[in-house]
């Protein structure tokens, strides 16, 4: 169990408060480094968006680039969260991701599609999940498990 | 440590999971119920009196106009402007503003090159604006916003808000000339006084111009009856069968702009073609060229014709705003923004005799889900089509510009703090230069919009290099002097500035738009 609700900075993670047995795995680690790339550019999607709206049209390039930034980051988590199943017997972040990818997916054709309608409040939901993901991986330790099957809570 | 440090416990940590979860999905229902499928710009009238059933009214076919005087150097013409009585909506007579007593007006039909001269008579309660829609004209004669045509015995004031010290005021009459150096097209003549360009096009201000030549002549195309102009223009009638409008001062000679729910542009519930509620047109099983003008002010189409058993009967494009394609293109549907021009071949052969094929709109709902139909009455000669077109377009390469421009069309505030429309964040403004061209220049611009905004330039023809980032539309082909972005949407377009020097404008052509704003000045050097 978890002492702090806080959410943990960064750059502050590899601080030790972490006990030996409750060591984030290298796949956790690979997590929440993903995750971090995520959070960014999912924030960075909306800026694009607003100086292509405001009327840079090199705007439009640079959201769409994001586009398929966020999506392969969104397929990197996918699988590392896979990983973090097989290897720390968890979950959640595999289901999670999976529900982030389908939602990114969507993300992507209502933009290209021009159906702002599902594009807008989408994208707010998108990042809303991405930085739950984000402070859902750093706030606990993410160590390998061998026999112990629970997921934790 | 206090509370906030209590370990979240696997229900309570559920529990807020699908809160969010919760809310996220309940606003996309939200927006999914709400928000416009397809996106519509502009709100709807609703007529007031009760409407006839589709297609039965026969489709009018505009007049085409005789000049009153044809030489070696060209052909003159003379119109009225003048209002009248008609029976739009059977039953009730609508009093319209109309060229010559007929809408739309009549019809002229010129030669590539050869000089045309049209004298236009106000006699209409309020000033004037004659803007050839497409052509290739010399500024003095291309209706600038403020060169007004003042009515008989108007006083003082100019009857819109801007000053201009370049304006070219005439009284009760006016010669426009157009030299028509241009591809063959169909174009469209219609006001474009400042401040009230929308209102004056709802009550009938709006004609056809054919551009022939030799190009055009040489494909043996359809004529005759089996070529079909068709204007498309939405209105909304009041109780008394008059045309409804929601302008701010009715009297269209003080306060510019529409009340609140309109702001977005004006929407009709009835599809008029030609001047006819959703009109019936006798046909044969042969080959017909309709030459489409979306006229009206904010309405958007998706045209699709559609036989008696369902199946999509295909709508051949074989030319755009500014005349033939290279190639014709297969559409089984077709959007077309206020302003476009479509040039179509529709082929009725292998359908039934006594069977119809409707004109739908796939963008409307109710009443304004179709346009038009078509009865096929009789045996008709097939033709084929051709599969080359003209060879006369012009082709622009991006690394001939000399300039790219980024404008940006959306929403916003206009001078008097009331909401507008914007280019580039400023409302128009006569005494401001937005865009200065060299003559014989190519540019590239590259247009944003927030809502759909039909981007027209006048005096030249422009290709549509990308559209959303990507490749052209096939819609897009040719060459266009409209462009249709839609909501968020952006396109690069290229065209070289040449035919004249002078004051021209580039604008958004949803007329309420443009009422309120959004136009630009294009000053050519």
């Amino acid at each position: 169990m978890q002492r702090e609700l806080t959410i943990d900075a960064p750059a502050a993670a590899p601080a030790p408060p972490e006990q030996s047995a409750e060591r984030t795995a290298a796949s956790g680690w690979v997590l929440r480094g993903v995750s971090t790339a995520y959070l960014v550019a999912g924030f960075a999607q909306p800026v694009f968006a607003g100086v292509y709206l405001s009327g840079d049209f090199d705007g439009l390039a640079w959201h769409m680039r994001g586009a398929d930034l966020v999506s392969y980051i969104a397929i990197a988590h996918l699988v590392t969260a896979g990983v973090v199943w097989a290897r720390a017997r968890r979950a959640w972040p595999f289901w999670a991701s999976l529900a982030l990818v389908t939602g990114v997916t969507a993300q992507y054709f209502a933009g290209m599609w021009g159906e702002l309608w599902l594009h807008f409040p989408l994208g707010v939901a998108l990042v809303a999940g991405i930085a739950g993901m984000f402070a859902a991986v750093w706030r606990r330790p993410l160590p390998r498990r061998r026999k112990e099957v629970r997921a934790d809570g | 440590m206090g509370e906030w440090s209590l370990p979240v416990s696997r229900r309570r940590a559920l529990a807020i999971g699908a809160g969010i979860g919760a809310v996220a999905a309940g606003g996309l229902a939200l927006s999914a119920g709400w928000a416009r499928r397809p996106a519509e710009t502009g709100d709807q009238l609703r007529s007031a009196v009760p409407l006839p059933e589709p297609f039965t009214v026969p489709l009018p076919i505009p007049p085409v106009l005789a000049p009153v005087e044809s030489t070696a150097d060209g052909d003159r013409y003379e119109l009225v402007q003048q209002e009248i009585d008609a029976e739009v909506i059977p039953g009730f007579a609508t009093r319209l503003w109309t060229y010559d007593g007929v809408f739309p007006g009549p019809t002229i039909e010129s030669r590539r090159g050869r000089h045309t001269t049209v004298l236009h008579r106000n006699e209409l309660p309020v000033p004037t604006v004659l803007h050839l829609h497409g052509g290739r004209t010399p500024a003095a004669s291309d209706g600038y916003p403020t060169d007004l045509v003042l009515p008989d015995g108007w006083t003082g004031h100019a009857g819109h808000s801007m000053a201009d010290d370049r304006a070219a005021v005439s009284n009760v009459q006016r010669e426009y000339g157009f030299p028509l150096d241009q591809r063959a097209a169909m174009l469209w003549y219609h006001d474009h006084r400042m401040d009230f360009t929308a209102p004056a096009i709802w009550r009938g201000l709006a004609g056809l111009h054919f551009v022939r030549d030799d190009v055009e002549d040489a494909l043996d195309l359809p004529r005759g009856d089996h070529e079909l102009p068709l204007m498309i223009a939405d209105r909304a009638f009041d109780e008394d069968g008059q045309l409804a409008y929601p302008a701010v001062d009715p009297s269209l000679t003080g306060e510019h702009g529409v009340t609140e729910p309109y702001l977005a542009g004006v929407l009709g519930d009835v599809v008029l073609v030609n001047g006819a509620p959703w009109p019936e047109h006798e046909v044969d099983t042969g080959l017909y060229r309709l030459r489409v003008l979306n006229g009206s002010n904010a309405r958007h189409y998706e045209l699709e014709a559609v036989a008696d058993d369902g199946r999509t009967v295909p709508l051949v494009q074989i030319g755009a705003d500014q005349g033939l394609l290279a190639a014709p293109v297969r559409h089984e549907r077709l959007p077309i923004a206020p302003a476009e021009r479509y040039d179509l071949l529709i082929d009725f052969g292998g359908l039934p005799v006594g069977s119809t094929v409707r004109l739908r709109n796939r963008l409307g709902s109710g009443g304004t889900a179709d346009i038009m139909r078509f009865r096929i009455a009789r045996e008709g000669t097939a033709a084929a089509i051709p599969e080359t077109l003209a060879e006369d377009l012009p082709e622009w390469d991006r690394s001939e510009a000399a300039v790219v421009r980024d404008l940006a069309f959306r929403a916003g505030r206009m001078d008097d703090g009331r909401h507008g429309w914007l280019i580039d964040g400023l409302p128009f403004d006569p005494a401001r230069t937005d865009v200065t061209a060299r003559l014989g220049d190519v540019e590239v611009w590259r247009l944003v919009a927030d809502v759909h905004h039909p981007v027209h330039l006048h005096l030249v023809g422009f290709r549509v290099l990308s559209r959303g980032g990507g490749a052209p539309l096939a819609h897009d082909a040719g060459l266009k002097d409209t462009i249709s972005l839609r909501p968020g949407e952006s396109a690069e377009i290229i065209t070289r500035f040449d035919g004249y020097r002078g004051r021209y404008l580039f604008h958004c052509h949803n007329a309420e738009h443009e009422d309120m704003g959004m136009m630009a000045n294009l000053e050519i050097v």
